[in-house]
């Protein structure tokens, strides 16, 4: 089980998320050798999530490490070979902890080369995990609305494996710092991928289902959220336009403009805090481009996620909510 | 009798699998407490194994196969000769382990 599964070329190749992002992590290491991988259980264990599954067979010791729990010393020994001159992937297993990261991320690695006067640059990708599926207060949260705002930093959510592949890839070649964050709740769910090598590009979304009445835009786990629900209104006559963001920093202000000029109304999904979130700043975005539209946000309770399932699941949006927040913005 | 051997609801959130290795072929005779097949999951190897006694008369999907919660695997008959029924088989008693 240390690689992918042989399968008949005439079958799509369909793979289990984690298998999406090892496939791309051992592609751009054997591209470029100065892709490193860094962080706990990253080694001979393959991953937290088994996501680098046969990548330390494969590469060995020199560019794959294991970290003890430091997340300061994860981020910014990942800033240091970043600004020395390698590509290092640091993983921190629960986006919660990245907090610990921000010094180094935020005040080093984004401002590195405007620092530097365009000298240095720090080519690294920080990858998370975040949401909530049963962990509490301190391994279940959504920060990405956090990072958005940093100068220099690019914040990435992919949310099926062809988009975890296509985003590392890019991540990996991008010559700036990343988070590039997923969510426990796609990887059990497998996805079909193109068998040719390619990458997604940073600042382009995807329009998950078109729709005419109403724009919904969301990002990682939500996109599954936002389709159910979509699913359910199109069997009242509601039309709507999924869009997942993907890439939240850099926004394709393009893709979301074009959207609302035809839809007309706007609901921002996500699973994060709406105070300052995504969602404000995916509708400021557009109304500072075709003025102010109907808009409904919607995120987490102003609360902590809780352990308890039934008050996590309180906390959290789901179908549910977004039907009836829909239901108002089209209805009235 | 028949009896069809479908894909367990043995992890939750674990909406499909992929078959990764049967351990017998058609015609083969399975004990209770046999090894049949074992599924992979996101994070698991699901090892499923025979709760009664009976034939293995077909593989339904091979080894790679993506099969979601309750599509038929295999077909289980008593013995080897019986001829398949024209309606639909009853379940075959599995045990699994999730390791």
């Amino acid at each position: 089980m240390s690689s992918e599964p042989a399968q008949q070329e005439t079958k799509p190749l369909r793979l289990f998320f984690r298998e999406a992002v090892a496939r791309a992590v051992r592609e751009e290491m054997a591209r470029d050798p100065k892709v490193l991988l860094m962080g706990q259980d990253v080694g001979s264990f393959g991953g937290s999530y088994r996501e680098f599954d046969g990548v330390y067979g494969e590469f060995g010791p020199d560019r794959v490490r294991d970290t003890p729990v430091a997340e300061p010393a994860s981020v910014g020994i990942a800033a240091g070979v970043a600004a020395a001159g390698f590509r290092p992937l640091t993983v921190i297993t629960y986006m919660d902890f990245l907090m610990l990261g921000f010094d180094a991320l935020i005040n080093y690695a984004a401002k590195l080369r405007y620092k530097s006067a365009g000298k240095l640059t720090a080519p690294m990708v920080v990858k998370t995990t975040a949401g909530a599926q049963g962990q509490g207060v301190a391994h279940s949260q959504c920060i990405e609305a956090w990072l958005i705002s940093v100068p220099g930093l690019a914040v990435v959510a992919p949310s099926t494996p062809a988009d975890a592949y296509g985003l590392m890839k890019s991540a990996l070649r991008h010559d700036g710092p990343v988070v590039y964050m997923d969510h426990k709740k796609l990887f059990p769910t497998p996805g079909n991928l193109d068998r040719e090598e390619h990458v997604v590009p940073f600042g382009k979304a995807a329009i998950r289902q078109e729709g005419t009445d109403v724009t919904l835009t969301c990002h990682s786990y939500m996109v599954r959220v936002a389709l159910q629900a979509a699913e359910a209104l199109a069997e009242e006559g509601i039309s709507v336009e999924v869009i997942d963001l993907r890439s939240l920093a850099p926004l394709d202000i393009d893709t979301l403009v074009a959207s609302v000029e035809k839809t007309g109304k706007l609901l921002t999904l996500e699973e994060g805090q709406v105070t300052c979130g995504v969602g404000v700043e995916v509708a400021t975005r557009i109304f500072e481009a075709v003025g102010y539209r109907p808009w409904k946000r919607l995120g987490a309770l102003p609360a902590p996620v809780s352990s308890n399932p039934v008050l996590e699941a309180e906390c959290i949006p789901d179908a549910e909510q977004v039907i009836e927040s829909i239901r108002v913005l089209v209805r009235g | 009798m028949f009896y069809q051997l479908t894909v367990p609801a043995a992890v939750p959130g674990v909406e499909e699998i992929r078959i990764l290795e049967w351990h017998g072929e058609p015609g083969e005779a399975f004990e209770s407490g046999d090894l049949i097949v074992e599924l992979e999951t996101h994070k698991a190897v699901v090892e499923v194994r025979a709760g009664q006694a009976g034939v293995l008369r077909e593989i339904k999907a091979e080894e790679g196969d993506w099969a979601e919660i309750g599509v038929v695997l295999a077909m289980f008959a008593d013995s080897a000769d019986e001829a398949a029924p024209d309606g639909t088989a009853g379940d075959l008693t599995v045990e699994f382990e999730v390791t």
